[in-house]
């Protein structure tokens, strides 16, 4: 038989950097740093020596997996960036894993994830039967509660009994595990995209064409 | 781990610090520069609709567009990780997200592979660039001039920049783009302003020539812009519109105007930089203005009016490019350099000077 696959997972789509190591189903190690900023230079030597401890280096991994958010937008990318660096330079797939994903993992379906996106809004996915988004909403809107058996989140307005979000550690683990079943399921990884459920902050022109005449 | 110090050596450049995403192979054999790939993935149309380039635009872009610029450029160049002696990536000036994204692919890359990284100041890549077309001896004479930059520098060494002026304000090639998009033409300003002044005369109006009457080598080009939207809009609340003669001759004028003003520049750092008495001297143009036939023009009369060779690298490393920040990563290879590195957003060449006038509280952007 075939040595159970080796995943690196990470994300720094939050205040952290956000890593697990995962052999088949069983978890090598998980590792969080805590930051507001700095992730960009953290976060690759942090695998590296998670790895390392391991007596592990990155010829011996068989896929690569990150956080795509939603999330900080800058985080988002720099775990995306590094996932498409590391596929490309080890020749191996790399899955984006939504944060909606992650946190609906070990969740009864129908479960909702809704999470606060500031400036009043709420990111929310429904899974299961009912399934709606990921999407934006503005947090007046009704969330689809109906029949929920469980749901996940940091915001007013669900129902009794709802969950905290995951940790950061359970976040990269639970990315990992995602990408095992996908893995071993023979799902195709394309390279992972930014969730970023919100348009650019973009102006238009201040100064229109003119009309133009011969 | 490989080592890329001295010799013959295959770097990977990576460049994303504005709205162009850059891979590129450079090999150096005896000491000349031979790019064996260099790719360019543009983001015109991404930013058309806006004021100019929107940094969270461009950095999404970025992010999911460099690996797949990476992949072409080795395979254009018939090479894989393992053939390269180094990685050398972009880290400043320039638009933050970005950066980030193309420092932490860097990062991952050079990790997964054991490749030695460096991180790169994009004016030296651009800086070093004329390289890539003639041997130049050291001290030379450099006009960067592109969308985000303007100034003179004198070029004493792979590592040796010394600022003699620039811009107070916006660059040319913002200027240019600026121009267009009042007058309706299609963006980059710079390839259809230039077009259109093909058409138009020059002297009918009077556009100013900033900064001109002021002693020294540096450039402004804010009230140019302005004076052409005043005439715009005077031309179109007389008529109703704009006529194609009027906007032929708004073209024809302003860029005019910038010529003069970066001839007359040009002419007072040449005669500083005479001054050091060079062998062989040289007026090196780069950026992406460098490519405009009637700035160029002007540049190379003043070159060849005080005794100075000109030279501009090849049109397509002119403007942002990635084989330029491998050739520039190759001299810091040679110097030793690597470690620690973090993208950011402002990275004076020359970090004796003082700071422009503009630059904000935080100092030189560039």
């Amino acid at each position: 038989m075939p040595p159970a696959p080796l995943i690196l997972a990470f994300d720094t789509a939050g205040p952290h950097c956000a890593a697990a190591l995962l052999r088949g189903a069983d978890l090598l190690d998980a590792r969080v740093e805590a930051m507001e900023r700095g992730q960009a230079e953290r976060l690759v030597d942090l695998l590296s020596e998670m790895l390392a401890e391991q007596g592990l280096g990155y010829a011996d991994l068989s896929a690569l997996a990150c956080g795509t958010g939603p999330g900080n937008f800058t985080g988002v990318r720099i775990a995306v960036s590094a996932a498409r660096g590391f596929a490309l330079a080890l020749n191996l797939p790399a899955h984006g894993v939504s944060r909606f994903e992650a946190e609906a993992l070990d969740l009864p379906r129908p479960c909702l994830v809704a999470l606060d996106a500031r400036r009043g809004e709420v990111y929310a996915q429904r899974f299961g039967e009912g399934a709606h988004g990921p999407a934006l909403l503005a947090s007046g809107d009704a969330l689809p509660l109906d029949g929920l058996a469980a749901s996940r989140g940091d915001i007013s307005g669900l129902p009794a009994g709802h969950l905290p979000p995951v940790t950061p550690e359970t976040l990269a683990r639970n990315i990992a595990r995602i990408a095992h079943a996908r893995l071993t399921g023979g799902e195709p990884a394309p390279p992972p995209a930014p969730l970023y459920l919100r348009a650019a902050d973009a102006a238009p022109s201040r100064h229109p064409a003119p009309v133009m005449l011969p | 781990m490989a080592t890329a110090t001295g010799g013959d050596r295959i770097i990977l450049g990576i460049e994303s610090s504005c709205d162009d995403t850059a891979a590129a192979v450079v090999q150096r054999v005896d000491g000349r520069a031979h790019v064996l790939s260099s790719v360019v993935l543009g983001q015109t149309a991404l930013h058309a609709d806006f004021g100019g380039v929107v940094p969270e635009i461009a950095a999404r872009a970025h992010s999911e567009r460099l690996d797949a610029a990476i992949a072409q450029a080795l395979a254009e160049a018939a090479l894989g990780f393992d053939d390269l002696d180094g990685i050398a990536v972009t880290a400043g000036p320039g638009l933050i997200g970005g950066l980030v994204s193309a420092v932490v692919a860097a990062r991952a890359i050079a990790a997964a592979r054991g490749l030695p990284l460096v991180g790169v100041n994009h004016l030296a890549g651009h800086a070093l660039s004329p390289q890539f077309s003639a041997e130049l001896p050291f001290p030379y004479l450099l006009l960067l001039v592109s969308g985000g930059h303007c100034q003179f520098l004198l070029v004493r060494g792979p590592d040796g920049f010394e600022r003699l002026g620039g811009t107070i304000d916006d660059a040319p090639g913002e200027a240019f783009d600026k121009v267009a998009r009042l007058l309706g033409l299609p963006q980059p300003g710079g390839p259809s302003v230039e077009e259109e002044a093909r058409r138009g005369d020059a002297a009918r109006f009077a556009f100013p020539r900033p900064l001109l009457d002021r002693a020294g080598m540096d450039l402004s080009f804010s009230g140019l812009k302005t004076a052409v939207l005043r005439e715009r809009d005077r031309l179109v609340a007389g008529a109703g519109g704009l006529r194609r003669q009027d906007r032929a001759d708004i073209c024809a004028g302003f860029q005019a105007a910038v010529a003069d003003v970066l001839a007359e520049k040009a002419a007072r750092a040449i005669s500083v930089y005479l001054g050091e008495n060079p062998a062989n001297p040289a007026l090196c143009v780069a950026g992406g203005v460098a490519s405009n036939a009637t700035l160029r023009s002007a540049l190379q009369a003043v070159a060849s009016s005080t005794g100075c060779r000109f030279v501009a690298p090849p049109l397509a490393l002119c403007t942002d490019n990635a084989a330029m920040i491998a050739w520039a990563g190759l001299a810091q290879f040679d110097a030793g350099s690597g470690g620690d590195f973090a993208a950011r957003p402002r990275w004076p060449l020359d970090q004796d000077a003082a700071p422009m006038l503009g630059a904000g509280k935080k100092g030189a952007k560039a």
